[in-house]
């Protein structure tokens, strides 16, 4: 599907890359006329041999990804994106182009790491440029401030409605695995073609205000990538259903505050990290500035290594706010930016005596059977608590947390 | 404040030296009752050259270095580091450094990392992540470590040339210590570093003097900056000269040797301490390769090593080696110290210290590495090469089964990939390791009978 889809794109005069997870300047493609197709794994077994070129202690999505591409799979795409999202994936930006793997033209942008500063805002800004400098190669014609302008409109939209989506999932008529693979077509689909389909999903929206649509447990999950997507069948089997998102891959990349174009702060952060550069005159709006806000005001996301506290009080605010009756933390393994987070996500939630469920994958195909066990015992156990009514119900204090407590395997249901 | 501070200076001036002294002193007369009774422990025959006296001051500089540690916070500023931070930017600031790195070196060579890190593990840390990271917080957490007390630090202070994996350990450290965490982050460089990966590491090294003036109060001249940067120019210079007497054959030392006494450029760089230390080893390594002393007895192969060494296992690893002749005679991962840091100009202080610290090994891609080896393997004639895949350093593993085969096709190295990690000896199957470092020597002999 992804194949017609890319091909469709190319023969309207686009160039489609595949990026890899997770965070890069979406609209500035957009504006470029470039499909972005990421490239979360893909999951299941490794589609070629060249896994084996990285040690099965590095995570299945960079294994998985230089597989995939080694084989000639995504060969159907004009470039490759590198975000520097960890590590693995930095160093799998120069396995596959400088050793083999990929052959076409390759790309990398590099997100700061750590906290806001103005460094980091003029950093930002430069690499963008850089970036749109490179793709104008790829495309053969440069970036048109007009054109990023309606693209940073395009995705405000698609932004607010996959927002109105997850922020309103009790009242959305739809199964978890419904949602998610609708959210998840914004992977590859092009923007104005995804945005009509979120449009039509909206539309199954019950009012403000209305009894929730869905009745079944509400469950918080967090993690990298929604894979394998059978999961969410194991929940529905289990009886809970996805409240409220904080994966890498879909919650974390909404930004729920439109940015405008205001350079204030942008210009105050580049006079204080280098004063004695002379000002230079800047236009009076600039889209650029908003494409800078957006790297810092999206979600908190572990791969950005954000400040922790900040984390853990935007995901304590979101599962109250989506009244969720437990937390699933779901994490590939060997991947550090995620593991890192976990300890303090699991003391914040065990003080707010929230039930917690770890479960570690490897991109398989499905869960294993070990796995729906424990989300099956997670799910009852948290079901009866609510029907003690203990505090799971709306996620605040003083109830039990009776056989909850997170150990080294997780879960603990 | 005053009272500790006369404990610190007491400490490093005089009951320091003068411990120093008297255990320098006993350990003389233990070896002349030895000599004269003919007692003590039996030693077999052992496979190794002389060896090297410096390693006895080596002893006596990191025990005063960790000795000192214990009375430093309270009385001087102190800073964790990162071993890959530009450190020359706060120690005019006066901060006594503290390096987790090296610490969790110490901590493996005593075979203290999984009592340490299941500490941690208990909180969720997975063991899948970095074992000096584990290590660290294991020991932060239960206050165990065997440099008696590390100092509680002001200030945090970490560089992502080495990995991403510092950001995460320094954040929790952050956390539990409540004390300001100072990042440089260095954008990883492909092919040449652009021109503005270059200004945010110099935006940043400007952003991190203001957080080091303010954090030990003391403004800095920027001719103190200057001194610094000489005298750490000096230092890398010594540690290269030292590193580059492995091209003797037989070398005076082995690739064992320059793990063990990497110490101070990690964490005494821009010291004259540090300075005087390397001064030393440099005259006597020198002296060895003149008068054709050997690291080894016999050696016969030449070998490079890729990687951090298995601490906790190093002495069985470079026994069951130099028995067989075999001899690590350079190491990427010290030759690390001695490269980047050439690039640095006192003249040009933020300017030369970006260059130097974002063109670390571990932070350019694998063509620089691949050439880095090709020219290691060339200049110190080296027949075979062992890479060690290190469960808990991703950054330098990755790309190693590439780099094998290119060391093999383009120069004819033999290599062997041994998977391990740096300092956690449950991620070790030392029978298994063991095995596959036979049969990786036996080829040697089969190919070029001796």
């Amino acid at each position: 599907m992804r194949r017609a889809i890319i091909r469709e794109q190319q023969a309207r005069g686009r160039k489609a890359v595949a990026v890899l997870p997770v965070h890069y300047p979406k609209p500035l493609l957009t504006a470029m006329d470039i499909l972005a197709v990421e490239l979360w794994g893909p999951p299941g077994p490794p589609r070629g041999p060249d896994a084996g070129r990285l040690q099965a202690y590095v995570c299945a999505v960079a294994r998985n990804a230089l597989a995939f591409l080694a084989a000639g799979h995504a060969d159907v795409v004009d470039g490759v994106l590198f975000p520097h999202t960890c590590d693995s994936i930095q160093g799998l930006a120069t396995l596959a182009p400088d050793f083999g793997g990929w052959g076409k033209p390759c790309f990398r942008y590099i997100q700061p790491k750590g906290e806001e500063r103005p460094s980091s805002r003029a950093f930002v800004r430069a690499e963008l440029e850089s970036l749109a400098a490179e793709l104008a190669v790829l495309t053969g014609k440069s970036l048109e401030t007009a054109a990023l302008r309606r693209a940073l409109e395009l995705h405000t939209e698609i932004d607010r409605l996959r927002a109105a989506l997850l922020d309103g999932r009790a009242r959305l008529a739809m199964t978890d695995r419904e949602l998610y693979g609708l959210l998840r077509r914004g992977e590859f689909l092009w923007p104005e073609d995804h945005l009509q389909e979120l449009k039509a999903a909206t539309g199954r929206l019950a009012a403000e205000g209305s009894a929730p649509v869905q009745t079944d447990l509400p469950i918080m999950i967090t993690g990298y990538v929604p894979e394998p997507m059978t999961l969410f069948d194991h929940l529905r089997a289990a009886g809970a259903y996805v409240a409220a998102d904080d994966y890498a891959g879909i919650g974390r990349r909404v930004l729920r505050v439109p940015v405008g174009e205001d350079d204030v702060v942008s210009e105050r952060s580049e006079r204080s990290a280098r004063p004695e550069a002379p000002p230079r005159p800047r236009p009076v709006s600039d889209p650029f500035v908003a494409l800078v806000r957006q790297s810092f005001e999206a979600p908190p996301c572990s791969t950005r290594s954000a400040n922790q506290d900040r984390r853990l009080e935007y995901l304590v605010g979101l599962y109250r706010r989506s009244r969720c009756a437990g937390l699933v933390v779901h994490v590939p393994k060997f991947c550090e930016p995620e593991l890192f987070d976990v300890p303090a996500i699991r003391a914040r939630f065990a003080a707010e005596g929230v039930p917690l469920l770890y479960l570690e994958g490897e991109l398989e195909a499905d869960l294993s059977a070990q796995a729906q066990t424990r989300i099956d015992a997670f799910c009852e156990m948290v079901a009866a608590q609510r029907r003690r009514g203990g505090r799971a119900a709306g996620g605040t204090r003083g109830g039990a947390t009776g056989g909850t407590r997170s150990g080294a395997t997780g879960g603990e249901a | 404040m005053i009272t500790r501070r006369v404990q610190y200076e007491l400490i490093a001036r005089a009951a320091g030296p003068l411990l120093m002294t008297i255990n320098r002193w006993q350990g003389d007369l233990k070896r002349a009752v030895r000599r004269v009774t003919g007692r003590g422990p039996a030693r077999k025959a052992a496979p190794f050259g002389p060896p090297l006296e410096s390693t006895r001051k080596l002893k006596d500089l990191m025990t005063m270095h960790y000795l000192t540690g214990r009375y430093a916070d309270g009385a001087v500023p102190v800073a964790w580091v990162t071993s890959g931070f530009p450190v020359e930017i706060l120690r005019p600031s006066g901060f006594f450094t503290v390096y987790p790195e090296n610490h969790g070196a110490v901590c493996a060579v005593r075979r203290m990392v999984p009592e340490l890190s299941e500490a941690v593990e208990k909180q969720g840390y997975s063991r899948d992540l970095c074992a000096y990271a584990r290590c660290d917080l294991g020991s932060v957490v239960t206050g165990k470590t065997p440099a008696g007390r590390l100092p509680r630090p002001d200030l945090l202070a970490c560089c992502t040339n080495i990995c991403q994996t510092v950001l995460y350990w320094y954040r929790a450290l952050a956390e539990h210590f409540k004390v300001p965490l100072v990042l440089v982050d260095t954008p990883f460089v492909y092919g040449e570093a652009k021109p503005h990966h270059l200004q945010y590491v110099r935006d940043q090294l400007h952003e991190l003097r203001t957080v080091a003036e303010r954090v030990s109060g003391n403004h800095v001249a920027p001719e103190e900056l200057e001194e610094i940067l000489k005298v750490s120019l000096a230092g890398t210079r010594l540690w290269d000269a030292c590193l580059k007497t492995g091209r003797t054959k037989p070398s005076p030392w082995t690739g064992f040797d320059s793990f063990i006494h990497l110490a101070p450029i990690v964490s005494m760089r821009g010291t004259e301490e540090c300075n005087a230390y390397y001064r030393i080893l440099l005259d006597e390594l020198q002296d060895r390769a003149r008068r054709g002393v050997p690291g080894i007895a016999n050696e016969r192969v030449r070998l490079l090593w890729d990687n951090l060494p298995i601490w906790f296992n190093l002495r069985e690893l470079a026994t069951l080696l130099a028995e067989h002749g075999f001899n690590f005679v350079c190491t990427t991962y010290t030759n690390a110290w001695a490269e980047a840091g050439g690039l640095i100009d006192p003249a040009d202080p933020e300017g030369s210290a970006t260059r130097a610290y974002i063109h670390v090994i571990l932070n350019r891609d694998l063509p620089n590495k691949l050439r880095t080896m090709k020219r290691m393997c060339t200049e110190y004639d080296v027949q075979g090469a062992i890479l060690h895949s290190d469960r808990s350093c991703k950054p330098y593993s990755i790309g190693q089964i590439d780099l094998k085969d290119r060391l093999a096709q383009e120069l004819g190295i033999k290599a062997l990939i041994l998977e391990a990690c740096h300092a956690d000896q449950r991620a070790y199957a030392s029978e298994q390791g063991e095995m596959r470092i036979r049969a990786f020597m036996e080829s040697f002999d089969q190919a070029t009978p001796s």
